[in-house]
């Protein structure tokens, strides 16, 4: 195997790993702690798919502002010696693990069938002028839909932090 | 470049993204808080973001709006992540915890 495999093995790893650890670690923290894990995994991959653009776009805006925001939701929550462990009932676990196995496997089952052909081929490069004309060209009304998204969510989450009534 | 190389492979990063759908799903019902509830939210658009990436990079030519529509992505879920900060700060407000199982009233 090549160098680059090994990498390519170890960056899925990382990204396996960081998932398990958001999902599985009893404490909010280490969770977070493992999605911003799971994120460098994937940007990773990224890198591995020929989208050098995108890698950095996720490593700056989910490491840099989204596990940033997590962080002080965290921190805002109250204290945490105040705070019950994330585990619930181990009967709520199986129930959720049964029902995303079942549904992994129906749609391990649909992807098997539908890109059998699809193996062995080289992954095409993007560049970032393309990426700007296709941004700029033909999806002009969905970047302006999502620049609006932001805007009105950004105020929505100032008006509800700011005017709620607190009740302790 | 040979084709035989593990990473000029599908299935590959369609099993991780697939992978990080289930771990997202597990956590979103699993989860006590709505914090962790969040985290996991985070992880489902991660794999729909490299679902698209993967699909896309892969196709036939190679088109741009795999990667356009996977920064659309990341738009939405930055958007989501401040809307719900603001509702995690409200709920503990009015509430003095954020357990997702016991939010029972939705008086404003």
């Amino acid at each position: 195997m090549t160098p680059g495999e090994w990498i390519f093995i170890a960056v899925m790893a990382t990204t396996l790993a960081g998932a398990l650890a958001a999902v599985l670690s009893g404490s909010l923290v280490y969770a977070l702690f493992g999605l911003v894990t799971a994120m460098f995994g994937v940007a990773g991959i990224y890198i591995y798919l020929n989208a050098p653009f995108l890698a950095m776009m996720q490593i700056l805006i989910y490491v840099g502002a989204i596990s940033i925001l997590i962080a002080f939701a965290i921190m805002l929550a109250g204290p945490m010696y105040l705070r019950p462990r994330e585990w619930t009932t181990p009967k709520k676990f199986v129930a959720a693990l049964a029902v995303v196995l079942f549904s992994l496997l129906v749609l391990v089952g649909i992807i098997m069938g539908s890109f059998r052909a699809a193996s062995g081929v080289r992954p095409l490069t993007v560049t970032t002028e393309e990426l700007g004309r296709v941004f700029l060209d033909k999806l002009t009304l969905p970047f302006e839909a999502i620049s609006l998204l932001i805007v009105v969510s950004i105020i929505g989450a100032i008006m509800l932090a700011l005017f709620s009534k607190g009740e302790k | 470049m040979t084709g035989d190389l593990i990473y000029h492979n599908l299935h590959i990063y369609l099993f991780a993204s697939l992978f990080l759908l289930g771990c997202g799903l597990l956590g979103v019902m699993y989860r006590r808080t709505l914090i962790g509830m969040l985290i996991s939210m985070e992880l489902i658009m991660n794999a729909a973001g490299l679902n698209l990436v993967a699909l896309a990079s892969f196709s036939a030519q190679g088109n741009a709006y795999g990667i356009a529509f996977t920064l659309f992505i990341m738009g939405i879920a930055a958007a989501e992540a401040a809307i719900a900060l603001g509702i995690i700060i409200t709920v503990f407000r009015r509430f003095g915890h954020i357990e997702g199982g016991q939010i029972r009233e939705m008086k404003g």
